[in-house]
C-alpha cells in the first residue's frame, strides 16, 4: 500500500505517454472489432472504474479503509433514477445531480465516522450500506421499495434541435468512455497538485502531517466527500445503463468490489486502479464458464491477491515499464 | 513473478480474442440445426434452489423432445446463465447469452426484479423472453400492448392469487381480520398490495402487517403480536424455507391449529408438513403448481422427475418442464425458429398443459389458473381450479 | 401489554445469547489477530452442516450431533488458521478484510457445490414447548440460555486463570511485547482463532433445531449480526461483548414487535452508529484502541 511511486515515475517522461495515447486510441476504435458482449463488460469496468477511483483516493492516497462506496454508489443510483423516471430530465442534469446528492449527503455522514480510529471508522462505513440498503427498501413511495425502479430512460440530451439519446452498446461505451476519461484526468489533477501531496502525507503518517501544518481533519472529509461524489456519479452511469435500480444496489458485494479493484490493481496509482477494474470484470466474466466453481475461485483469488500481490499488480505494470526502457 | 503475469496477460488477452472469434463465428445461428435455448436462472446465491429445480426440469424437457425427434428435425439445446438472483447479474447473464451465445429464444428468471431487468434487453435485441415463474403483475403490465413486444409469461399473477386467496377464506372459511407475515421482496409486497386491494370486496381488514428479510429465522416477537392482535389468519406470501420455520414457532407461541396461515409459502410440501403439523392444519394455499395436482400428465411428470433425481419436483421444476415443451410446440407451429414466425405462433396457440390449456392475452400473459388447497388432516386437499381476467390498468 | 414486553424479553435473552456466543470467538480473534473476521458465521454455518450430516446421514442421536458438528468444525479451523489466519498477524487491515472475506466465499461455496444450495430441514433437538412462569419456549432455547451463561463463566476463568487465556491477553494488549518475553505470537494466535470458531460452531448447533432451516448462506446473516456487536461491546472485551449482545438480542425483539421486523436487521447497525457516535470507542472501553 506504501509503495505509490513505481520506479518508472522517477525516470521522467518516457515510453507511458505514447503508450497511453496508444491505449486511448484503441479504446475509441474498440467498437470496431469488439462484439456487444465484450464491450459489455467493458462498460461495467468503465463503470466501476469511477467509485474505485474514489476508493483509491481515500484509501490509496489518504489511507482511509473505506466499505461506504455501495451506499454512495446506491445513492447516485437512486437519485439519478428517480429524476429521469419522474421529471424526465436530460441525462446531464441526473449525472450531476446524483453526483451532488451524493456529496451533500456524504458530508455530515464523514462528520462523525471520520472521528472513529480505524476498524470503527471500517463497520460504520459499512453501516452506511446497511441503513442505506434499508431505506431503499423501506421508504416505499419514494423507492418502490423491492420491486425497484424499472425502465429509467436511455441517456438523454436535451441541446434543442441537436437533442439526441445515448442508444445502444456502442454508443453507451463512447459516453462511458468519455466520462470515465474525464473522472481519470478529474484525479490525476487532484493527485498532483499540492492537496494530492498533503494527502499522501496523511496517508504516511498523520500526526507528523499535523504537526507541519496540514489541516488533516478537513482533508479527510473533503476527501471522503470527493471519494463519494465519485462513486455517486458511477451510480448514475450504472442507473441509466441497466435502466433498473432496486435496493439491492446497496450491499456490501459493491464495496467490496471496488474494494478489489483498488487492492488487485495496486493503491495509489491510477494506472493500476484502470488495471484493477478491467481486470475484476474480465476475471468475472472468465469465471462465468465454470459456475458452480465461481465463487469458490473467487474466494482463492482473493487469497492469493493478500499473500502474494499485498501490493497488487501495479508494481508488476512498473517492472514492465522499467522492463522496456532498458531494452531501448 | 514477471513471467506469470505475462503468462496471465496472455491468457487474458487470447480468451479476449477467443470471445470475440466465438462471436464473429457464430453469425449464423441457426446452421448447425439445434434451437439455442438461454435459460437465466439464479444457479448460486440464496436462491440457488429455484435455480437447480428449474434448470432439471427445463432439461428434462429438452431431453423429452430430443428423445423423440427434437422440434422440426432440430434438437433443443439449453444453455445456463446464472443470474444470483440479482438484477445486474441477470442483465448481464442475458446479454452473454444474447451477444455471445447466440439463443434464439430466453426463458427467465425466477426473481421478478430480476425479470423486470431483463425485459429491456431481450427488447432491445429482438429475443423472445419467455417468463415462468416470475409473479409480479407489473411484468405483463408492461407486455405485449403494454410495450414490450418480446416479453411473454406463461406463469399465474399475483393479482389472481392474492384474490382468490382473500375469496375462499372470506367466503369459505367467514375470516375478515387478517395479519399479514410476508417475504420483504417484490413478490411478497406485490401479492400484498393487491390483497388490499381486494379487501374491501369482503369487508376485511388488516391488523397488523410485517415483512421479513430472506434468511429470517426468529419469527417469534411477530408471532406473538399477531397472537394478541385478535387477526383469524395470518396472510403470508412468503419463501418456502421459511415456513417450516414460521410452523414451528407457531407452535411454541401457541397459535398453531387456530390461526392459520393462507397465501403461499410451499405449505403443501410433505416437508413443511413433517415440521410442523399442527401449524401447517388448514393452511390455505394457492400455487401455481403442486406435486398433488390431480391430472394424468402432472403425475407422469412428478413419477419421472422423481425417479431421475430422486428428490420430489417442485413448482419451479414443473413451469420450467411445461414452458419448453409450449415453446417448443410453438416452434413446431411456426415451422420454423424464425422469432418473428415464433412470437406469432405464441400469440395463437392453444397448448394443452398438465393444469389446463394455455392461451395468451394481449398483453402476452398466459391464462392460466390458480389451483387453491387446503391442508386437512395433513394432506394437501385441492379445492378448486380459479382463472380470473386480469384487469390492467389503462 | 406489560405481559408482552416481558415475553418479548425473554425472546431477546434467547436471540442474545445465541450471538453472544458466537461474537464473544470473533472479539477473541480480533483481539490478537486485529482482523474483522468476515468469515466468522461461516463456522457457525459449518457447525449447522455437520450436525444436519451426522443426523441425516447416520441417524446419530442430537447430542452426539453437537459434538461431530464442533469437532468437524475445529479440524477445518485447523486448517483454516493455518494457511490463512496466521498469515494475517501484523497484515494491514485491508489484507484482513480481502482474506476472511475469501475464505468466507469458499467456506461457504464448497458446501452449496457438495451439498446443493437447497435448504436442508434439521430434524434434531428439544422443541417440545413447556410452559415457565406462564410463558411457553421451546426446551431448546433454555438450553441455549444456560449455554451461554457457561460458555460467559467458562471464558471469564480461563482468560483470568488459564496460561493460554493469560497469553491471548497479553497478544491483544502488546504484540511485540509477547515476543520479547517469549510468547509465541502465531501459536496464541491459532488456539484464539480455533476456540472462537468452535463456539460458533456450537452456537449454531444449539441454535439449528429452533431455526430448523440449515443452508450454505446461512453464516453470512450471523456474521452482519455480530459485527456491531463486537464494535459496541469494545473489540477484544468478552464482558462487553456479552453485554452488547443481549443489549441487541432484546433491541431486536422490541423492534420487531412495535416497530415491524422489516428493521430488524437494521437494528444492529443502527444502535452501532448512535454508539459511536456518543462514544467513538464503544460502550465499555475506557479508551479507544482501534
Amino acid at each position: 500500500m506504501t509503495s505509490a511511486a513505481s520506479p518508472a515515475v522517477r525516470r521522467g517522461p518516457d515510453l507511458r505517454i505514447p503508450f497511453g495515447f496508444a491505449l486511448v486510441a484503441l479504446a475509441c476504435v474498440a467498437p470496431l472489432f469488439l462484439g456487444n458482449y465484450p464491450l459489455h463488460a467493458i462498460i461495467i469496468a468503465l463503470i466501476f472504474l469511477l467509485p474505485a477511483h474514489g476508493l483509491n483516493l481515500l484509501l490509496g492516497y489518504t489511507g482511509l479503509l473505506s466499505l461506504a462506496q455501495a451506499a454512495f454508489f446506491g445513492i447516485g443510483a437512486y437519485a439519478s433514477a428517480l429524476l429521469a423516471v419522474h421529471f424526465g430530465t436530460p441525462f446531464y442534469l441526473n449525472f450531476l445531480a446524483a453526483g451532488l446528492v451524493t456529496g451533500a449527503i456524504a458530508l455530515p455522514l464523514g462528520i462523525p465516522a471520520l472521528r472513529l480510529r480505524a476498524t470503527s471508522f471500517v463497520m460504520c462505513t459499512l453501516g452506511f450500506v446497511i441503513i442505506g440498503q434499508a431505506i431503499a427498501k423501506n421508504w416505499i413511495s419514494l423507492t418502490r421499495g423491492d420491486m425497484g425502479l424499472a425502465a429509467i430512460p436511455k441517456p438523454y440530451f436535451a441541446l434543442g434541435p441537436a437533442s439526441f439519446t445515448v442508444s445502444g452498446t456502442v454508443g453507451f461505451y463512447y459516453l462511458v468512455l468519455a466520462i470515465a476519461a474525464l473522472a481519470t484526468l478529474a484525479v490525476y489533477l487532484i493527485v498532483r497538485s499540492p492537496a494530492g501531496r498533503n494527502m499522501i502525507a496523511i496517508r504516511e503518517n498523520e500526526t507528523l502531517a499535523e504537526s507541519v501544518g496540514i489541516p488533516t481533519w478537513h482533508y479527510k472529509l473533503v476527501v471522503f466527500m470527493i471519494s463519494a461524489v465519485f462513486a455517486g456519479l458511477g451510480g448514475s452511469l450504472y442507473a441509466h445503463y441497466l435502466t433498473v435500480v432496486s435496493p439491492l444496489t446497496f450491499q456490501m458485494y459493491y464495496s467490496t468490489t471496488m474494494l478489489i479493484i483498488v487492492l488487485g490493481g495496486g493503491a495509489g496509482t491510477i494506472s493500476g486502479v484502470i488495471f484493477g477494474s478491467l481486470l475484476f470484470v474480465g476475471l468475472t466474466e472468465a469465471l462465468r464458464v465454470a459456475p458452480e466453481l465461481r465463487m469458490i475461485a473467487y474466494g482463492f483469488f482473493l487469497l492469493a491477491l493478500v499473500f502474494y500481490f499485498p501490493n497488487g499488480f501495479a508494481p508488476l505494470i512498473g517492472r514492465f515499464w522499467s522492463f522496456l526502457e532498458r531494452r531501448k | 513473478m514477471t513471467i506469470e503475469l505475462s503468462r496471465r496477460g496472455f491468457c487474458i488477452g487470447t480468451a479476449l480474442v477467443g470471445l470475440q472469434a466465438v462471436s464473429s463465428s457464430a453469425f449464423a445461428r441457426s446452421e448447425d440445426g439445434t434451437v439455442k435455448l438461454g435459460l437465466v436462472a439464479p444457479m448460486s446465491g440464496p436462491n440457488a434452489r429455484y435455480g437447480a429445480f428449474s434448470l432439471r426440469g427445463a432439461q428434462m424437457a429438452a431431453k423429452e423432445i430430443n428423445d423423440a425427434g427434437g422440434v422440426g428435425g432440430r434438437k433443443i439445446n439449453i444453455m445456463a446463465g446464472d443470474s444470483q438472483g440479482t438484477p445486474v447479474e441477470g442483465v448481464s447473464a442475458t446479454r452473454r447469452l444474447i451477444d455471445q451465445d447466440q439463443v434464439d429464444f430466453i426463458i427467465g428468471d425466477v426473481s421478478s426484479s430480476v425479470t423486470l431487468a431483463m425485459q429491456p434487453v431481450a427488447e432491445d435485441a429482438g429475443v423472445l423472453l419467455l417468463n415462468a415463474a416470475s409473479s409480479n403483475p407489473k411484468i405483463t403490465y408492461k407486455a405485449g400492448v403494454g410495450g414490450f413486444k418480446w416479453t411473454y409469461r406463461n406463469y399465474p399473477t399475483d393479482e389472481n392469487r392474492a384474490l382468490i386467496v382473500l375469496q375462499y377464506a372470506a367466503e369459505k372459511k367467514g375470516f375478515t381480520k387478517y395479519a399479514v407475515l410476508s417475504v420483504d421482496s417484490d413478490y411478497g409486497r406485490a401479492a400484498i398490495e393487491f390483497t388490499k386491494k381486494y379487501l374491501p370486496r369482503f369487508k376485511s381488514q388488516i391488523l397488523t402487517e410485517d415483512y421479513y428479510k430472506e434468511g429470517e429465522v426468529d419469527f417469534r416477537s411477530v408471532l406473538s403480536k399477531i397472537r394478541d392482535s385478535g387477526a383469524q389468519a395470518i396472510i403470508m406470501y412468503g419463501n418456502a424455507d421459511s415456513t417450516p420455520i414460521v410452523g414451528r414457532q407457531m407452535t411454541e407461541v401457541g397459535i398453531a391449529g387456530k390461526i392459520p396461515l393462507i397465501g403461499n409459502a410451499e405449505f403443501n410440501t410433505a416437508s413443511s408438513i413433517k415440521a410442523a403439523p399442527k401449524a401447517l392444519e388448514g393452511a390455505i394455499e394457492a400455487a401455481a403448481w403442486l406435486p398433488a395436482y390431480e391430472s394424468e400428465k402432472s403425475k407422469a411428470f412428478v413419477e419421472k422427475f422423481t425417479a431421475e433425481f430422486r428428490e420430489a419436483p417442485n413448482n419451479h421444476a414443473y413451469v420450467h418442464w411445461e414452458t419448453v415443451h409450449l415453446l417448443a410446440k410453438a416452434i413446431e407451429q411456426a415451422q420454423s425458429i424464425d422469432r418473428e414466425k415464433v412470437r406469432t405462433a405464441l400469440s395463437n396457440i392453444h397448448y394443452a398443459s398438465a393444469v389446463g390449456e394455455v392461451t395468451f392475452d394481449d398483453h402476452n400473459q398466459a391464462r392460466l389458473p390458480m389451483i387453491l388447497l387446503e391442508i386437512e388432516n395433513g394432506k394437501p386437499v385441492i379445492k378448486g381450479a380459479y382463472s380470473a381476467e386480469i384487469d390492467y390498468p389503462k | 401489554m406489560f405481559y408482552t414486553v416481558i415475553e418479548q424479553i425473554v425472546n431477546g435473552i434467547v436471540s442474545g445469547s445465541v450471538y453472544a456466543i458466537v461474537a464473544v470467538g470473533m472479539t477473541m480473534i480480533f483481539g490478537v489477530l486485529r482482523a474483522i473476521n468476515f468469515a466468522h458465521g461461516e463456522y457457525y454455518m459449518l457447525g449447522t452442516f455437520g450436525a444436519w450430516f451426522a443426523i441425516d446421514y447416520f441417524d446419530l442421536p442430537y447430542p452426539a450431533a453437537i459434538v461431530i458438528g464442533v469437532v468437524a468444525t475445529a479440524v477445518i479451523a485447523v486448517v483454516v488458521g493455518n494457511f490463512v489466519m496466521q498469515r494475517i498477524v501484523g497484515a494491514p487491515a485491508e489484507a484482513g478484510v480481502l482474506a476472511t472475506l475469501g475464505v468466507a466465499l469458499i467456506l461457504q461455496n464448497t458446501i452449496i457445490l457438495v451439498f446443493g444450495g437447497s435448504y436442508k430441514f434439521f430434524s434434531g433437538g428439544y422443541i417440545e414447548p413447556v410452559s415457565l412462569f406462564g410463558f411457553t419456549l421451546a426446551e431448546q432455547r433454555i438450553l441455549i440460555i444456560i449455554v451461554g451463561l457457561i460458555v460467559f463463566v467458562g471464558l471469564e476463568l480461563m482468560v483470568t486463570y488459564s496460561r493460554i487465556g493469560k497469553a491471548m491477553r497479553a497478544v491483544s494488549q502488546n504484540i511485540e511485547c509477547c515476543a520479547v518475553v517469549g510468547i509465541d505470537v502465531r501459536h496464541v494466535a491459532l488456539w484464539t482463532f480455533i476456540l472462537g470458531a468452535c463456539l460458533a460452531a456450537l452456537s449454531g448447533v444449539l441454535t439449528a433445531p429452533v431455526n430448523v432451516s440449515v443452508y450454505g448462506g446461512m453464516g453470512e446473516l450471523i456474521t452482519f449480526k455480530t459485527l456491531p456487536i463486537i464494535i459496541m461491546g469494545g473489540l477484544g472485551n468478552v464482558r462487553g461483548t456479552f453485554v452488547a449482545a443481549m443489549i441487541l438480542g432484546i433491541a431486536e425483539s422490541l423492534v420487531a414487535t412495535y416497530v415491524g421486523l422489516q428493521f430488524r436487521d437494521t437494528v444492529g447497525f443502527a444502535t452501532l452508529m448512535l454508539v459511536l457516535m456518543w462514544r467513538p470507542h464503544g460502550l465499555f472501553s475506557a479508551q479507544a484502541r482501534f
